[in-house]
């Protein structure tokens, strides 16, 4: 059967995008603008592009306007440098806040539907942790398509890439990055309707999967965010960095973990616990509901630790209500209707009467693949490596650090897509014609390893237990205990999942092949996020250690995790930037190492 | 129902899944018998009979939370996504504990429920889903301006997410129409004011297989998930009054 198994044929492009998500096509889009001849070819794993996670991104896109006289971009820097508890680059920060606004212009103009105010502009409106005069009062920053922004910035970027004439290859997987020397030259894919492998080379690779959520049992991520671009960045020898930067959004749905936004609390809705009492005044006595969402996490798990959560029997698992019975009903009607309706529809029950039954959900990864301002992928010391990029969730460059504000992560997509563009133009113009070959032998061995073995084991059940094991130990609550079992069990996982055989050794759409090779990656990504959070001895941001539960200067950088073997870890340091602060200029003093007190 | 029951009610159903086999090119339908929580997802019982009974079942989804349209189906004939279809309410909706599943026929099967929608996707990009040429905004760097009223009009029909729904529910022939949820993507950009070659898109709109191979069955509209009124906007095109409202 697996004679099949070789790479079929070879393509060549300038261009190779892996994963044709927002960041991905924002960046396609800006090479074909202005050098239409480029050939670009974009993969996605997805059915087609426009399925891609950013589709499902609901809230807005943070952008301070020039024309705005309360907003300006240093109160937006301020509150990105706050937010990421002093671990976010700061000459990033500064490059992305920016040219924020232009970016939204860009998309305006190229036919993304903004929602309107009345003199017919792009409407704003205020999200968490946003403000002017730094912490003074929340900023109207964030321009918004009602509630599916994400999707005006997927379609839009999508057709510009369509209409300037990408190649795309739909439900295909990148499995292998190519080299040649130390330069990337393109990649090994998967065409999964085929069943076959293809060489692609390329003069550059711009490596923009998307998230990694699948590692945990709740998230609110879609099924594609396998964390694939990192595990294919640490199967090369080259670092992640900050992997233990996951943030956790404090209302998911409960069952399928699906978010029930910030809008929730922010319009009155009160947690409350087994006991119908309203919790958060014994955790944040003074923004209660409307803390930050790590704080606002580890109240709701705190509360289900204690025995006062709610046990769920059609989905097996503990929760607390968020209760909306006492708003009115043009609150209802008006303000919250979409998310309510996620009640409605998914859960059956009407929550202008009922309580809501939810529990904090994986939302966002922070930590990714080490890039500089320009998208250039880093190796441990800082080097970059030729012709190849990274950008969107999977990378980290660092604007985040340890949190990220809501509507900071399409903001960067677009703005990072942009800039990596335009030095992908300026790399394509310095490097020679000719392309470098380069073979690739990784993936046929791997794969054959999934199609020979032997054993009787489930993939499902590995994966479940995986994500369990990630929720309990990895998730909102660390400690030296839970972590050091993590890394334990995930090594017995990874030895498990090696040895299980496939149902069917077919090669086309084989779901289950798919399926052990994404199990690959979210053993290797949870490997590496477990070991980051062990070695962090510290508290910052979303990353919380109950046994070191505050932050230590000693911590001030970003772990780099490197990882060429399963579970071989080695560990280095990357500086935080802090070029505001040196550099002295107006308001230098708020980006020190301040505390991140709401 | 009240959400306080200490216990869920738990369902014995049938699903019987069309399958498809590509290398043998072989079609048959399998039953599987499962029990169910009554507010699970068809696309966690899809996941079900993959962990516990057959993991060779194909099938496709993504969001898992209606916004994507990647995990369309025919449930009992109807395009649905297999991700909003909780138990309890397919029970209710169907009057029947047995589920006839089906690949969407808006594209050949892979293998078994999963399409090849970038075939169908064919459909979208023939009528060039972007704007072609555009108006110039009031000054560079600035947004162009729209009224809210104004985009009250299309804001509908900008919702879609081409789950192909309508396509596969639409009475029209597949062959000869290039479908509601193509239609309205091109009407979308006839009632931008910002899309200034307004003549191709009615060329489009109003050829062979354009807006009047509909029949105004408004199947389109009954089946959206988005509740996208889809047989308005193709009314509203063929009485031609998508163009001045801007
Ligand atoms: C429910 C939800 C709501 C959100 N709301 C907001 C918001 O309001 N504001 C905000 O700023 N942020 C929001 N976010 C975060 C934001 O949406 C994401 O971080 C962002 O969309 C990621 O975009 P991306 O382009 O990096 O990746 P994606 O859009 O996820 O695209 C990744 C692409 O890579 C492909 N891919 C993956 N692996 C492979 C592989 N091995 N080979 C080939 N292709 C591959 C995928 O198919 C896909 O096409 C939200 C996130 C969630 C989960
Ligand atoms: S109304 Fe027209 S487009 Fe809609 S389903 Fe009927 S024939 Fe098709
Ligand atoms: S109009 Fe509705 S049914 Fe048709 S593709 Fe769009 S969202 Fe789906």
């Amino acid at each position: 059967m697996n004679k099949a198994l070789r790479i079929n044929s070879t393509f060549e492009c300038d261009l190779l995008i892996v994963g044709a998500g927002g960041a991905g096509l924002r960046c396609a889009a800006e090479v074909l603008d202005k050098r239409p001849q480029t050939q670009i070819m974009a993969i996605t794993k997805g059915a087609h592009p426009q399925k891609s996670h950013t589709s499902t991104a609901q809230g807005g896109l943070a952008a301070v306007d020039p024309k705005d006289p309360a907003d300006k971009p240093i109160y937006h820097m301020f509150d990105t440098w706050k937010g990421s508890d002093c671990a976010a680059d700061q000459n990033i920060i500064c490059k992305i806040c920016d040219a924020a606004w232009e970016q939204i212009v860009w998309l305006e103009n190229k036919g993304m539907h903004f929602s309107r105010d009345t003199d017919g502009k792009p409407g704003k409106r205020t999200f968490g942790g946003h403000t002017v005069n730094f912490g003074e009062s929340s900023a109207y920053r964030a321009v918004f398509e009602a509630d599916r922004t994400g999707k005006g910035i997927m379609d839009t970027c999508w057709g510009e890439s369509l209409k300037r004439g990408i190649t795309f290859i739909n439900q295909g997987i990148a499995t292998e990055l190519l080299f040649s020397r130390n330069q990337c030259v393109g990649c090994i894919v998967f065409k999964q309707k085929q069943g076959e492998f293809i060489r692609i080379l390329s003069k550059a690779t711009v490596l923009a999967t998307g998230g990694s959520g699948q590692i945990f049992k709740v998230t609110t991520n879609c099924r594609q965010n396998t964390g694939d671009g990192l595990a294919l960045i640490l199967q090369t020898g080259l670092p992640v960095m900050d992997p233990e930067a996951v943030q956790f959004h404090p209302t998911g749905i409960v069952g399928p973990g699906i978010l029930a936004s910030e809008t929730l609390r922010s319009v009155g809705g009160i947690l409350r616990n087994r006991d119908k009492q309203a919790f958060m005044e014994h955790y944040a006595p003074k923004m209660k509901e409307l803390a930050p969402r790590d704080l606002v996490s580890r109240a709701i798990a705190s509360e289900i630790r204690a025995g006062r959560g709610i046990f769920n029997p059609d989905h097996n698992v503990e929760h607390i209500w968020i209760d909306l019975r006492h708003l009115p009903d043009a609150v209802h009607d008006k303000q919250i209707p979409e998310v309510t309706g996620f009640f409605k529809k998914y859960l059956n029950l009407d929550p202008k009467k009922e309580l809501c039954p939810v529990h904090p959900s994986n939302h966002y990864h922070m930590g990714g693949i080490p890039t500089s301002v320009y998208g250039e992928v880093q190796d441990i010391s800082g080097q970059s490596i030729p012709g190849l990029f990274a950008i969107g969730e999977c990378a980290a460059a660092s604007f985040h650090g340890f949190n990220r504000l809501g509507t900071n992560s399409l903001l960067e997509l677009i703005t990072m897509g942009k800039f990596v563009g335009d030095n992908i133009l300026a790399y394509l113009s310095r490097v020679p014609g000719k392309l470098p070959e380069a073979e690739g032998r990784h993936s046929v061995s791997q794969f054959t390893g999934y199609l020979d073995a032997r054993g009787k084991d489930n993939i499902g059940h590995i994966r479940d237990a995986m994500r369990m094991l990630m929720t309990e130990n990895v998730g909102i609550f660390r400690t030296e205990e839970g972590l050091t079992k993590a890394v334990d069990v995930l090594n017995e996982l990874k030895a498990r999942a090696d040895k299980t055989a496939l149902s069917s050794k077919s090669l086309r759409m084989n779901q289950e092949l798919v399926q052990h090779w994404e199990l690959d990656n979210l053993l290797t990504v949870s490997m590496a996020v477990a070991q980051g959070a062990l070695n962090r001895r510290e508290s910052r941001g979303a990353h919380f250690r109950e046994d070191f539960p505050e932050r230590r200067d000693a911590f001030n950088y970003h772990t780099l995790v490197s990882m060429k073997q399963f579970a071989k870890v080695e560990f280095s340091k990357r500086d935080v930037d802090m070029s505001i602060f040196e550099e002295g200029g107006k308001h230098y003093e708020k980006f020190g190492i301040i505390e991140r007190r709401y | 129902m009240s959400n306080e029951n200490s216990h869920s009610q738990v369902y014995k159903l049938t699903l019987k899944i069309k399958r498809y086999d590509p290398e043998e090119k072989r079609s048959w339908v399998q039953a599987y018998n499962l029990e169910a929580g009554r507010i699970l997802r068809f696309v966690d019982l899809f996941r079900q009979i993959n962990d516990e009974q057959d993991p060779t079942l194909a099938w496709n989804s993504s969001c898992e939370h209606g916004q994507c349209g990647t995990c369309s189906v025919k449930v009992n004939g109807k395009p649905l996504l297999a991700c909003e279809l909780l138990v309890e309410n397919a029970v209710q909706y169907f009057q029947t504990r047995t589920f006839t599943i089906e690949p969407l026929n808006v594209a050949p099967a892979v293998r078994d429920l999963v399409v090849d929608l970038a075939a169908a996707y064919e459909r979208i990009d023939r009528v060039q889903p972007y704007i072609i040429q555009p108006g110039s905004p009031p000054s560079e760097q600035d947004a162009y301006p729209i009224m809210p009223q104004s985009l009250d009009h299309y804001v509908n029909a900008t919702r879609c997410i081409n789950c192909f729904c309508c396509a596969s529910a639409c009475i029209s022939s597949h062959n000869s129409f290039l479908g509601p949820n193509a239609m309205l993507a091109t009407i979308v950009r006839v009632m931008d004011p910002r899309e200034q070659e307004k003549a191709k898109r009615l060329k489009i709109l109003y050829s062979e297989q354009g807006v009047y191979r509909c029949h105004s069955s408004r199947a389109c509209s009954f089946v959206c998930p988005k509740e996208i009124d889809v047989a308005h906007f193709i009314a509203l095109a063929k009485e031609g009054r998508i163009l001045n409202k801007s």
